[in-house]
C-alpha cells in the first residue's frame, strides 16, 4: 500500500460523497434552512434595548454552524449503511483509514460550503461591518470546523449502527464540541471587536492542539468501530 | 487435494451474535475451481458464514485463512441509490485501483445493463440491482467469490446469464461459494454441497450425478440428525 | 469471562467492602458534625463539604478508570475490562449526581446562588454529561462485542477530552475581560478539617470500589443469564 493509493482511495470516497450530495442536495438544503432559522431565531431571542448585536453575534454564529454541521454529519455514514455499502468498501483493497479520511474530507467540504454560505447571511442579519476581519474569521472557521468534523465523523460511524441513532449523535458529540466551539466563539468575539492578534494567540493554540490531537485520535480509533 | 489448490480454510470456527450462537465449530476447505453450495434455512448461519469467509466479521473462536482476493454478492446490493449504474461501478473500480472507463463499460455489458448505465439505481428493479451487484463483485476479477442467494429477483434470462457467468468463473479456477435454497438451478454448477443446520456444517459431499430430489433428501436427513 | 461462582464471590466481597465503607461513612458523619469545628465564615452549611468534595473525587476517579480500562480493552479485547469500565462509569455517574446535588445545596447559603459558571463546576458538569452519553451509547448497542468496542472508543476520547475541557472553561473564566475570578483552588483548611476531609476521601474511594465490584458482578451475571436464554431459544 503506497501513499498515493491511500490518497487516491480517500479522494475517491470524498468525491463519491460529494457527488451524491450534489445530486440529492437534501443535506445541504436542510442544513441551510436550519442555519437561516437559527440565525434568525437567535437574533430575536435577545432584548434589543439592552443587548447589542455584537454581543450575541459570535455565539449565534457558532451555534448555527454547530447545528447545521450536525445535520450533515448525521448523514455521512447513513449513506454507507443504506444497502450496506460499507461492506463493499471494506471488500476493496482500500485501507479503512483511507476510507475514514475520505469521509472526513467529504464532510469538511460539505460543512465548509454550508458555513461559507451562511457567513454573508450572518453579516447581513447582524449588520456587521467586518470586511477587513474576514481572513481572520475564515482561519478560525477552518480550525474549529476541522475539530468538529473529525470527531463528528468518527462518532457518526458508530452512531448509525445504534438504536435511536438520530438522538445519539448530539448527545455524544456536544461535550466534544465544548473546547472548539467555546474557543471559536471567544476568537470570533475578539475578531469582531478588532482586538490585537496577541489576544487571539492562546485560543488559536488551543484550537490547533485540539485539531491535531483529535484528528490523529479519530483516525487511529476508526478501525475499532468496524469491529464485527 | 494439493495444498496449493486451497482457496479458503476454516478451522473450528464459531461465532455468536449478541448472545446467540450462530455458527458452531465449522471446519471447511474450499479449493480453487470448486463451487460449493451451502444449503440451509434462513437463520441457519449462511450469511454469517459468508461474512466470516469474506473477512467482514471475525470469528469468536477458530481460524480462517484466505489464499486469494475476495468478491462478494450479498443480500444487500452494497451500492449507492443516488448514483447511476456506471458511477457506482466507477467508484468501486477506483478503490480497486482499476482504470474506470473501459472496465466499467465491459462489466455493464457483461450483465446486460449497458443500456441503462446512466440511470440512477434507485429506479432499478430487484433483478437489475442483483445484476449490478454481481458486476460490482466481479470488477477486480476475484479469486474467491461468495454469493448469498445470487438468483434472487432474477428472471429466467437473468438466471441463465448468471449461471453461465459462474460456470465460466469456475472453469477459470475461481473458488465459488453459494448460499442458496434455489438448488435446482444451481445444482449443475456445483462440485460439492454442504448442509448448514442450526449453525453446524457437515463436511460437504461431492455432487456427481445427484438429482435435486436426492440432494433435498440428504438435506432433510441432515436436519433430522441435528434435532 | 468469569463464571457464575466467581461473579457471586465478587458480589459478596464487594458487599463486604461496601458495608465497611458505609460504617466508615457513619464515622465520618460523626467526626464531621461533632468533632470538627464549625467553619468561621460559612457556619454549619460547610459540613456538606465533607460529602461534596469526596463525591466529586470518587466520580472523577471512576471516570479516569473507565478511560484507562477503555484503552486497555482495545489492546487486550478482554470482555472483563469492558464490563469493569462500564460498571465504573455507572458508579461514577451516581457519585456525580451526589456531587451535583450537594454542590448547589452548599452554594446557595455560601455564594447566595444555586449555580455559578465557575471553572471547576462547569468542567465537572461537562465531564459528567460525557459519561452519561457513554452509558446512553452502551444502552443503544445490542451486540456485546460492538458495544464494547464503541464504548472503548468513547472512553478513550473522553479521557483525552477532559484536559481540553478543563483548559477551556478555566480560560473562559480567567481570560474574561471582567475582574479575574480567583481560581477555586482547595481552600487551605485548618488541620482538623483537613484530616476529616482526607478521611472522607478515603471512605468514598473504598465505597467506590465496593459499588463497582458489586456492579461488575451484576453485569457478569446478566451476561451469563442472557447467554443462557439465547442458548435455550436457539
Amino acid at each position: 500500500m503506497s501513499a498515493s493509493t491511500f490518497v487516491r482511495a480517500s479522494l475517491a470516497v470524498a468525491a463519491k460523497d460529494l457527488a451524491i450530495e450534489w445530486k440529492t442536495k437534501t443535506a445541504f438544503v436542510s442544513s441551510m434552512v436550519f442555519a437561516v432559522l437559527v440565525l434568525a431565531v437567535l437574533y430575536f431571542a435577545r432584548d434589543p434595548t439592552s443587548v447589542a448585536t455584537i454581543d450575541v453575534a459570535p455565539g449565534a454564529l457558532w451555534v448555527t454552524f454547530t447545528f447545521a454541521a450536525m445535520v450533515g454529519l448525521n448523514r455521512a455514514f447513513l449513506l454507507e449503511r443504506e444497502n450496506r455499502a460499507m461492506d463493499g468498501l471494506l471488500l476493496t483493497p482500500a485501507p479503512p483509514t483511507a476510507i475514514f479520511v475520505g469521509k472526513v474530507l467529504g464532510n469538511l467540504v460539505f460543512v465548509g460550503v454550508v458555513e461559507l454560505a451562511s457567513v454573508p447571511l450572518f453579516i447581513l442579519f447582524y449588520d456587521l461591518p467586518i470586511g477587513a476581519q474576514l481572513p481572520e474569521l475564515l482561519l478560525v472557521m477552518v480550525m474549529a470546523t476541522v475539530a468538529f468534523v473529525a470527531v463528528g465523523t468518527l462518532l457518526s460511524a458508530m452512531v448509525v449502527r445504534t438504536r435511536f441513532s438520530e438522538m445519539m449523535l448530539p448527545v455524544l458529540l456536544l461535550p466534544f464540541l465544548v473546547p472548539p466551539v467555546v474557543g471559536a466563539v471567544q476568537l470570533t468575539a475578539r475578531i469582531l471587536l478588532d482586538r490585537p492578534l496577541s489576544e487571539l494567540a492562546g485560543w488559536l493554540k488551543l484550537l490547533a492542539a485540539f485539531d491535531l490531537v483529535f484528528l490523529t485520535l479519530s483516525i487511529l480509533l476508526f478501525e475499532a468501530t468496524l469491529e464485527e | 487435494m494439493p495444498l496449493s489448490d486451497v482457496a479458503v480454510t476454516l478451522r473450528e470456527v464459531s461465532r455468536r451474535y449478541g448472545h446467540r450462537p450462530v455458527l458452531q465449530d465449522v471446519s471447511l476447505d474450499i479449493g480453487f475451481g470448486e463451487v460449493v453450495l451451502l444449503m440451509g434455512k434462513n437463520g441457519a448461519g449462511k450469511t454469517t458464514l459468508l461474512r466470516l469467509i469474506a473477512g467482514l466479521a471475525r470469528p469468536n473462536s477458530g481460524s480462517i485463512e484466505r489464499f486469494g482476493s475476495v468478491g462478494m454478492v450479498a443480500h444487500h446490493s452494497m451500492l449507492y441509490d443516488a448514483l447511476t449504474a456506471s458511477q457506482n461501478l466507477a467508484f468501486f473500480a477506483r478503490l480497486h485501483g482499476l482504470p474506470s472507463g473501459r472496465v466499467v463499460h465491459a462489466a455493464l455489458e457483461r450483465v446486460g445493463l449497458a443500456a441503462v448505465h446512466d440511470q440512477a439505481i434507485a429506479t432499478f428493479s430487484r433483478g437489475m440491482l442483483q445484476r449490478l451487484a454481481i458486476a460490482r463483485a466481479l470488477l477486480p476479477e476475484p479469486e474467491i467469490l461468495l454469493l448469498d442467494e445470487p438468483l434472487s429477483g432474477l428472471d429466467d434470462t437473468g438466471t441463465t446469464l448468471v449461471t453461465d457467468m459462474l460456470k465460466a468463473l469456475r472453469d477459470r479456477g475461481c473458488a465459488v461459494v453459494i448460499a442458496s435454497h434455489q438448488i435446482t438451478e444451481l445444482l449443475p454448477l456445483g462440485t460439492r454441497v454442504g448442509y448448514l443446520v442450526r449453525g453446524r456444517l457437515e463436511t460437504p459431499e461431492v455432487l456427481t450425478n445427484k438429482t435435486p430430489a436426492e440432494v433435498l433428501d440428504r438435506y432433510r436427513a441432515a436436519v433430522a440428525r441435528e434435532r | 469471562m468469569i463464571g457464575r461462582d466467581a461473579a457471586l464471590r465478587t458480589a459478596r466481597r464487594g458487599g463486604v467492602v461496601t458495608v465497611l465503607a458505609l460504617l466508615g461513612l457513619a464515622a465520618i458523619y460523626v467526626r464531621a458534625l461533632v468533632f470538627t469545628p464549625v467553619e468561621r465564615f460559612q457556619g454549619p452549611a460547610q459540613k456538606i463539604f465533607y460529602i461534596h468534595a469526596p463525591a466529586a473525587w470518587a466520580a472523577l476517579v471512576a471516570f479516569a478508570i473507565t478511560g484507562i480500562l477503555s484503552l486497555l480493552y482495545l489492546f487486550l479485547k478482554d470482555r472483563k475490562l469492558d464490563l469493569v469500565a462500564a460498571s465504573s462509569a455507572e458508579v461514577g455517574v451516581a457519585f456525580g449526581m451526589v456531587m451535583l446535588t450537594t454542590g448547589p445545596i452548599w452554594g446557595k447559603p455560601i455564594w447566595g446562588t444555586w449555580w455559578t459558571w465557575d471553572a471547576r463546576l462547569t468542567s465537572t458538569l461537562f465531564i459528567f454529561l460525557l459519561f452519561v452519553g457513554y452509558l446512553a451509547l452502551r444502552n443503544a448497542v445490542t451486540d456485546p462485542g460492538t458495544r464494547a468496542a464503541y464504548s472503548a472508543v468513547i472512553g478513550i476520547m473522553a479521557l483525552v477530552l477532559v484536559p481540553f475541557i478543563h483548559v477551556t472553561v478555566y480560560w473562559f473564566r480567567t481570560l474574561h475581560p471582567q475582574p479575574v475570578l480567583v481560581k477555586p483552588s482547595s481552600p487551605s483548611l485548618p488541620g482538623v478539617m483537613l484530616v476529616t476531609l482526607l478521611l472522607s476521601i478515603v471512605v468514598f474511594t473504598v465505597l467506590y470500589v465496593g459499588f463497582t465490584m458489586q456492579r461488575y458482578a451484576l453485569a457478569v451475571l446478566r451476561e451469563l443469564k442472557a447467554e443462557e436464554v439465547a442458548r435455550a431459544v436457539s
